[in-house]
């Protein structure tokens, strides 16, 4: 039991979440296993608890009851093996991108010169060379998530959490970050752990998709992305072409009606 | 209109509508000044700024010689007011004066930033620590600075601890209570990346929390230092023989009202001059607040 749950990148039993003592269930009997290396979206309708889950996995939060581990180790708080990317843009006004890149490094102990070299290769990586020396203020909402994303990224986690991260951006550049990030993936080998609401974002960037339900908040189906065949798809037109995109994306949709429908039946 | 018609060879009627919608535009166009949504421009900034500098003192010197003569001393005419500044300046050593009270209101002030930024800020930070501090500290806030004249001068007697003393209470409370909320205001998420950055405590709040709230606390400290002058001359009326408010003391017993206006126009320089510095130090500092500007 010990050797497969280190292999484990995420390892949750059990897992019940309340709020303002015990009246509100954020989440009710939630269990799930993440393997090293898989991307998982997790979607459902509002109030369904994928954002609590996330948080929780990174330590932000603290299950009230259950078990959570991560690589054979229980999470009892946030850590750079964890690392984060929030909806709304963190990337340090005061620091500029390069420096921003740094920072995490820094926290880490990284010495100066890898700092510097590290973070010139990140920002190459979210093609930022140009703006390394430029405050956030002066970039767009797209350019700073991906110094956000390339901040996290040179701390080197074991696991990327991101919680609704192209949700602020308009849906050009929330297109291109979504291949960026399948191009960083692909490249880094990391496990992911995207919550979104945008259904196509789900299926273009997971492995798999866990879809919750509200209510209390639990999982309804854990639904792996077979028509892709074990690949990831550097553009996104080339996922339409594949048999079975059209009936997993119906699915889906019909999965989140359904929510829809029960929500307005309460 | 008639320039255009003279130019165009005809014009028929069907032309009119499209030359009735160009007037419309030219019309639409045309600058209004009471326009919403509509800053002035860098130039008009400071052509109105000046407008309106000029019309206080016309409309002061029209005051003068509207008043009859008898009773002109007691509304002095812009040039007297000016003289007097200078006389002052040049002949009763009114510098040692201003600075005399510049020195008690920076002094007291930077004592009460001192502890009320640190306070502010640990507060902001730490929802315990609030817990803790804050409900004593904001009843203070409800307690009018000048009440404590009486305890401060029982206790230091008419000295300059009790004068710096009575700014560093007029300042102290509102301060932490600003700083507080400059600090709360901090984008919470921005705490929760540094969290899962791996960051120490001690890092985020000073490495991530002081810079994010720093500009919204020195623009704090701008509006606050504002009321420090406002008590300065409160502060200068216990028994004190120098700075700015002693003087205006003095001549308000001589019934010295060009005298007393010098004063208050001082202040006010001083006041402006003040704001300025604030302005710079934010900009200097801050560079990268870009944003906030204009």
């Amino acid at each position: 039991m010990t050797t497969q749950s280190q292999e484990l990148a995420v390892s949750a039993n059990g897992i019940v979440k309340q709020y303002v003592n015990g009246t509100f269930t954020a989440l009710h009997d939630v269990a799930m296993e993440v393997h090293e290396g898989e991307v998982v979206a997790f979607i459902g309708p509002s109030g369904c608890g994928k954002t609590t889950m996330l948080r929780l996995i990174s330590g932000l939060e603290l299950p009230t009851q259950g078990s959570l581990e991560t690589f054979g180790t229980p999470i009892s708080k946030p850590g750079p093996d964890r690392g984060m990317i929030f909806q709304a843009y963190t990337s340090f006004p005061w620091l500029t991108a390069k420096k921003n890149i740094e920072y995490g490094m820094k926290i880490m102990g990284v010495p100066k010169d890898d700092r510097e070299k590290t973070a010139q290769d990140f920002l190459k990586l979210v093609h930022l060379e140009k703006f390394a020396h430029s405050y956030p203020a002066s970039l767009s909402g797209g350019m700073k998530q991906r110094v956000a994303i390339a901040r996290t990224l040179a701390q080197n986690p074991r696991i990327i959490l991101m919680d609704e991260p192209f949700g602020a951006l308009d849906a050009q550049v929330r297109w291109e970050m979504q291949e960026m990030m399948v191009e960083v993936i692909e490249r880094e080998k990391k496990t992911v752990l995207v919550v979104t609401h945008d259904i196509e974002e789900a299926i273009y960037m997971a492995d798999r998709i866990i879809f919750f339900t509200r209510n209390p908040g639990r999982i309804k189906e854990s639904i792996p992305m077979e028509f892709k065949k074990g690949k990831r798809f550097k553009q996104k037109e080339e996922m339409f072409d594949q048999d079975g995109y059209a009936q997993m994306e119906r699915k889906l949709f019909a999965m989140m009606r359904e929510e829809i429908v029960a929500a307005a039946a309460a | 209109m008639i320039q255009g018609t003279k130019n165009s060879a005809i014009v028929t009627n069907r032309d009119a509508p499209a030359l009735f919608a160009r007037a419309a535009d030219v019309q639409a166009h045309k600058e209004r000044f009471f326009e919403l949504l509509s800053p002035a421009s860098g130039r008009q900034t400071v052509i109105l700024g000046l407008l309106g500098a000029f019309i206080f003192f016309a409309v002061w010197e029209i005051g003068h010689y509207a008043t009859p003569e008898e009773g002109r001393r007691f509304l002095p005419s812009v040039e007297q007011v000016v003289g007097e500044l200078i006389f002052l300046f040049s002949e009763k050593g009114f510098f040692y004066d201003v600075l005399r009270s510049c020195i008690r209101i920076f002094g007291s002030f930077f004592a009460a930033s001192a502890v009320a930024i640190p306070l502010g800020i640990m507060m902001g930070c730490f929802g315990k620590f609030k817990a803790l501090i804050n409900p004593t500290v904001s009843g203070w806030r409800y307690l009018p600075a000048a009440s404590f004249i009486p305890l401060l001068l029982v206790w230091f007697g008419p000295s300059e601890t009790a004068k710096m003393g009575l700014l560093f209470l007029g300042v102290l409370f509102f301060l932490i209570a600003m700083v507080l909320d400059n600090t709360e205001a901090v984008q919470r998420e921005y705490t929760e990346a540094a969290l899962t950055m791996g960051a120490s405590r001690a890092r985020i709040v000073l490495e991530v929390v002081v810079p994010a709230a720093m500009p919204a606390i020195i623009d704090s400290m701008r509006t606050m230092i504002a009321v420090g002058w406002t008590y300065l001359v409160i502060a200068e009326i216990v028994g004190a023989s120098d700075g700015i408010g002693a003087v205006m003391m003095r001549a308000g017993r001589f019934l010295n009202v060009d005298t007393i206006m010098a004063g208050i126009f001082m202040i006010g320089v001083l006041g402006v001059l003040t704001d300025i510095f604030f302005r710079v130090v934010q900009r200097v500092l801050f560079p990268w607040n870009i944003k906030k500007k204009v």
